[in-house]
C-alpha cells in the first residue's frame, strides 16, 4: 500500500511536469519541416522527472525521450532548432542526475565541399549541442564534442533529403561508441 | 577548354595508354588485391611540346619493365614532350650517332643507352642525351642497379632528360600519397608519381583524411578516425611507426608541416571551435596561432615558412586568408564567390591553388599572388584537395567521375590534363611528395 | 507559473495522504514523518528545478540570440572586407590614372611652352625622371623619393624639377608621412608658384593637413588655393571639398 501511494504521488508529479513540457513545446509541431524533426516534437509530452524511481535503464527504453539521439541542422547552420530543445532537456537532466555518466557528441556535415571545412562545420554543430546541454544543467566535463565531418554519412545519395539527414549531431553515452 | 591533339602525339598517347593498360594487367597479376594499381590516362596535352626520340636501350630486355618504355611514358605524361616512335634501332650509348634520320623525323632530342650485366645479379645502365639540331651531346650518366631498381632507374634518367631539356627539375622519382576507400576499408597508399608501386602504409576500417608529407619525405602526417574521432598522427614510412601527435579533447585535424619540418600547424577544437594551433612535430608545445569566433582551418605554410594560408568563415562564408607564422593581423585573399577553400601555395610561392565554388561546381583554381588574378584550371565539377608537384608544374587533385572518386592532375597553366584511377575503388585525398635527394 | 501551482497541488495531496495514513495507523508515526520529510525535500528540489528551467530557457534564448548576432557580425565583417578590397582597387586605379594623365599633360605643356628648353632636356634627364616615377607607380614610395631627390640634385634647373618635387611630396603622402608631405609640397608652391603643379601641391597639402586632423588648416589651404588659382582643376576639387563640410 505504501509503495502504491508513493507510486501514485510520483505519477502525479510526472503528470504535473508533463503538462509544463507540453506547454513549452506547444509551438513546435508547426515548425516541423525537416525529416527527423517529427519524432523530436513528439517527445515534448513525456519529459520524465525523478528518473531514479523509474525501474530499468532509461537509456535502453525506446519510449524514453533519451532514446532520441539525433539533432538535425539546416544547411550551413549550427543553431539548435526549438523542436530539439525538449529532447536535449531530457538528456541534460539525465546527465545532471548521473554525474558519472559521460557523453560523446559527434557532429556531421553533408558531403559538398572541402573535407576539412566540413569537419569544422560538424565540430561547430557538436559544440552547439554541447553548449545547449550545459546550459540545461549538464556539466562541461561530462561532454566531449567531436566531429566526423562528411566522413560517416548516414545517407549516401546526392539529394537534398539525404544531405539534410547528414547535417546532424549524434549523442552517445559511455559504452555506446 | 577544348583540347586538341596533334596526330603524332595522339598516337603516342595511344601507345602510352596501351602500355599502361598492359602494365596494369601485369601488375594486377603480380600485386595483391590490397595494392590496387593506379592507372593514368592522359586527357589533354599542352602546346609547345619538345619532340624527343627514346631509342630502346641495348640489352634492356633483361629488365622488367624495359627502361626506355618507362622513360618514354614519363616524358609523354608530363605533357611537355612529344615522344616519337623509333622502332627497333641498332643504337646504344657506345654507338656513333648519325643525326640525319633523326633530323628527318624532326626530333629535337635523342636518348640512347644500354643495359649491361656486371655480375652478382647487378647491371649497369648507361645513356646519352643528344641535341639533334646541334648534333651535340647534352649529357650522359651511368647507374648501377638491381633488377628491382629498373623502374626507379628509368625515372631518374627521365628526370635527367627533363631537366636538361626544360631547365626545370623533373618529378618522375617523387611519390604521391592518397586514400583509397574500398567497401568499408580505407587505405593510405603511397605510390610512385606515375601510380606504380602502390603500397598501403595504413589500413583501417575508419576514415583517413588529410595526408601531408614531411618536407624530407620520410614521414606522413594525417588524420585518422580509428578512435571514433579525428586524431592527428605522424607516420614514419621506413619503420611504419606511428605516433598520435594531436589527440586532445575534441577534434584534431588538418596537419601541415613547416618547411623546416620542425613544426606542424593543426586545427584543434579543444578550446571550443575549430582553431589554428602550432606545435612541435612530436606533438609537444601546442600553442594557439589565432583566436576567432569563426572556423579557421586548412592551414598551409608558405614555402618560405613566414606565413600561413588558411580557410576561415569569419566573414560569413569560407574564404582564404593569410597570417604571419608568428601571428598578427590576417589578410583576406579571395573575394569572388561565396566558397573558396583549401589554399595550397606553389613551391615558388608565386601562385595559390585552391578550390572555388562557381554556381554548383567546385573547381581547382589558381591565383597569381602578385596580380590577384584568378582562373579555373579544370573542367571537372567536384574537385577537392589540390596538391602541387614539387616543381610546381602540375597540380594533383581529387575529383569524381560518374560518382566515383578519382585522382586527376592538371598543369598549372591548365594545358595538360591526366586522370588516375583505381579499378573498383574510391580514390581521394592526394598529396604529392617532395623531391628526394 | 502554472507548473508551480501544479507542484503546490501535489504537495497538498501528499500531505493529505500522509495525514490520512497516520489517521488509519497504516504505518507508524516515525515512518510517516520521514515520508513527509522526504516528500518535502523532493518538492523543494522540483520547485528549484522548475525555477531553474525558467532561467535556463532565458539563457537558451540568449544563446540563440548571441548566435544570430555572431552570424550577423560575420556577414558584416565579410561585407567590410569586400568593400575595403574594392576601395584599395579603386585607389590604385585612380593613382594609375592620375600618373598617366600627368604624364600626358606634361608632354602637352612641354610641347607648347618649352620649345627652347626642349634642347636642354637631355635624354638622360628624362630617363632619370621616368625611372624614379616608375618606382612611384610600382608603389615603391621609399625608392621613388630617393630617386626623385637624386634627380633634383642632378638637374635642379630641369623643367621637370617642379613635377619631381611634387611627386616627392606625394610619395610621402602615400607613406602617410604627412608632415614631410606638407614640407615638400610647400617647396613646390614657394619655388614655382606659376607652375601647373603648384595648385596640385596645395591640394595635397590640404589633404595632408586633414589626415593630421588639422581641419581648419586644411580649409584655409583650400580657400587660399581657390583664391590663388581659381581656374585650375585643383581649385574645382578644392571647392567641392569646401562645400562638403
Amino acid at each position: 500500500m505504501r509503495r502504491a501511494l508513493l507510486g501514485l504521488m510520483a505519477a502525479a508529479l510526472v503528470a504535473g511536469c508533463a503538462s509544463t513540457g507540453t506547454e513549452e513545446g506547444s509551438g513546435v509541431a508547426v515548425e516541423d519541416r525537416k525529416p527527423g524533426a517529427g519524432g523530436a516534437a513528439g517527445s515534448a509530452t513525456s519529459v520524465p522527472i525523478g528518473t531514479t524511481t523509474i525501474p530499468g535503464d532509461p537509456l535502453k527504453d525506446p519510449a524514453s525521450p533519451l532514446a532520441k539521439r539525433s539533432v538535425y541542422f539546416d544547411f550551413d547552420r549550427d543553431d539548435i532548432k526549438p523542436e530539439f530543445r525538449p529532447m536535449l532537456e531530457a538528456h541534460a537532466r539525465y546527465l545532471s542526475s548521473t554525474p558519472n555518466q559521460k557523453m560523446l557528441i559527434q557532429g556531421n556535415a553533408d558531403e559538398r565541399g572541402s573535407r576539412e571545412y566540413n569537419l569544422a562545420l560538424g565540430q561547430r554543430r557538436a559544440d552547439a549541442v554541447k553548449r545547449t546541454l550545459v546550459l540545461m544543467g549538464a556539466r562541461e566535463a561530462q561532454i566531449e564534442p567531436v566531429s566526423l565531418g562528411e566522413e560517416k554519412p548516414r545517407c549516401t545519395e546526392q539529394t537534398e533529403d539525404c544531405w539534410a539527414q547528414n547535417r546532424r549531431g549524434d549523442l552517445f553515452y559511455s559504452g555506446e561508441f | 577548354m577544348e583540347l586538341t591533339y596533334n596526330r603524332p602525339f595522339f598516337s603516342a598517347c595511344r601507345t602510352v595508354e596501351r602500355l599502361f593498360r598492359i602494365l596494369a594487367i601485369c601488375l594486377a597479376l603480380l600485386a595483391t588485391a590490397a595494392h590496387a594499381q593506379l592507372t593514368i590516362e592522359i586527357t589533354g596535352a599542352g602546346g609547345n611540346q619538345i619532340p624527343v626520340a627514346v631509342v630502346p636501350f641495348a640489352g634492356e630486355s633483361a629488365l622488367t619493365p624495359a627502361i626506355s618504355d618507362v622513360i618514354e611514358a614519363d616524358l609523354a605524361r608530363s605533357g611537355r614532350f612529344r615522344t616519337l616512335y623509333t622502332g627497333p634501332q641498332n643504337l646504344s650509348d657506345t654507338s656513333t650517332v648519325d643525326f640525319a634520320p633523326w633530323r628527318g623525323k624532326n626530333a629535337d632530342a635523342l636518348v640512347v643507352g644500354g643495359v649491361y650485366p656486371v655480375g652478382g645479379g647487378r647491371f649497369e645502365a648507361r645513356f646519352r642525351l643528344y641535341d639533334v639540331p646541334k648534333q651535340a651531346q647534352l649529357g650522359a650518366l651511368a647507374f648501377t642497379l638491381t633488377v628491382q631498381q629498373a623502374r626507379a632507374t628509368a625515372h631518374r634518367i627521365a628526370d635527367f632528360v627533363y631537366e636538361k631539356l626544360t631547365g626545370e627539375r623533373g618529378v618522375f622519382s617523387t611519390r604521391i600519397a592518397y586514400v583509397v576507400k574500398n567497401g568499408a576499408r580505407y587505405q593510405l597508399q603511397i605510390a610512385d608519381a606515375d601510380g606504380a608501386n602502390a603500397q598501403a602504409a595504413l589500413s583501417s576500417l575508419e576514415p583517413i583524411i588529410s595526408p601531408a608529407w614531411s618536407p624530407d619525405g620520410s614521414r606522413l602526417a594525417y588524420v585518422s578516425f580509428e578512435n571514433k574521432k579525428p586524431v592527428v598522427y605522424v607516420h614514419s614510412l621506413a619503420s611504419g611507426k606511428r605516433q598520435a601527435v594531436a589527440n586532445f579533447r575534441g577534434s584534431n585535424s588538418a596537419p601541415a608541416w613547416s618547411p623546416d619540418g620542425r613544426s606542424l600547424a593543426v586545427v584543434l577544437s579543444r578550446e571550443g571551435g575549430s582553431q589554428l594551433f602550432l606545435m612541435n612535430a612530436d606533438g609537444s608545445g601546442a600553442r594557439r596561432l589565432l583566436s576567432s569566433s569563426a572556423i579557421d582551418t586548412e592551414p598551409f605554410y608558405a614555402p618560405d615558412g613566414q606565413s600561413i594560408y588558411f580557410t576561415s568563415d569569419r566573414g560569413g562564408s569560407p574564404q582564404i586568408y593569410r597570417v604571419a607564422a608568428a601571428g598578427g593581423p590576417v589578410e583576406r585573399l579571395t573575394f569572388d564567390g561565396s566558397y573558396n577553400v583549401t589554399p595550397r601555395p606553389s613551391p615558388d610561392g608565386k601562385y595559390l591553388a585552391f578550390v572555388r565554388r562557381d554556381g554548383g561546381r567546385f573547381q581547382v583554381s589558381v591565383m597569381d599572388l602578385a596580380s590577384r588574378q584568378v582562373r579555373a584550371l579544370t573542367d571537372t565539377g567536384r574537385d577537392e584537395s589540390p596538391s602541387f608537384a614539387p616543381n610546381g608544374r602540375m597540380i594533383l587533385y581529387a575529383t569524381q567521375v560518374s560518382s566515383r572518386g578519382v585522382l586527376a592532375a592538371v598543369s598549372s597553366d591548365g594545358g595538360v590534363k591526366q586522370r588516375l584511377s583505381v579499378p573498383a575503388g574510391d580514390v581521394r585525398e592526394p598529396a604529392w611528395g617532395p623531391f628526394l635527394n | 507559473m502554472r507548473a508551480v501551482a501544479v507542484v503546490r497541488g501535489v504537495v497538498a495531496l501528499g500531505i493529505l495522504l500522509a495525514a490520512a495514513g497516520r489517521a488509519h495507523a497504516i504505518f507508524p508515526d516515525e515512518e510517516a514523518r520521514a515520508g513527509v520529510r522526504r516528500l518535502e525535500e523532493r518538492v523543494g528540489r522540483i520547485e528549484a528545478d522548475v525555477g531553474q528551467r525558467a532561467d535556463r530557457k532565458a539563457l537558451l534564448d540568449l544563446l540563440s540570440e548571441l548566435e544570430t548576432v555572431r552570424r550577423e557580425m560575420a556577414a558584416l565583417r565579410g561585407q567590410f572586407e569586400v568593400l575595403v578590397n574594392r576601395i584599395d582597387g579603386l585607389d590604385k586605379r585612380q593613382k594609375d590614372l592620375y600618373v598617366d594623365l600627368d604624364t600626358r599633360l606634361r608632354k602637352l605643356e612641354q610641347a607648347g611652352a618649352e620649345k627652347e628648353t626642349a634642347a636642354r632636356q637631355s635624354a638622360a634627364e628624362t630617363q632619370a625622371y621616368e625611372t624614379a616615377l616608375a618606382q612611384f607607380k610600382a608603389n615603391n614610395f621609399g625608392s621613388a623619393i630617393q630617386g626623385l631627390q637624386e634627380f633634383m640634385k642632378t638637374y635642379p634647373t630641369s623643367p621637370l624639377a617642379p613635377s619631381a618635387q611634387y611627386w616627392i611630396g606625394n610619395a610621402y603622402y602615400a607613406l602617410r608621412d604627412y608632415k614631410s608631405a606638407i614640407a615638400e609640397q610647400q617647396k613646390v608652391v614657394a619655388t614655382w608658384p606659376e607652375h601647373a603643379k603648384a595648385p596640385d601641391a596645395m591640394l595635397n597639402i590640404a589633404s595632408s593637413q586633414a589626415e593630421l586632423g588639422d581641419v581648419n588648416g586644411a580649409r584655409n589651404t583650400l580657400r587660399l588655393l581657390v583664391g590663388k588659382y581659381p581656374n585650375s582643376p585643383a581649385a574645382e576639387q578644392a571647392k567641392q571639398r569646401l562645400a562638403r563640410r
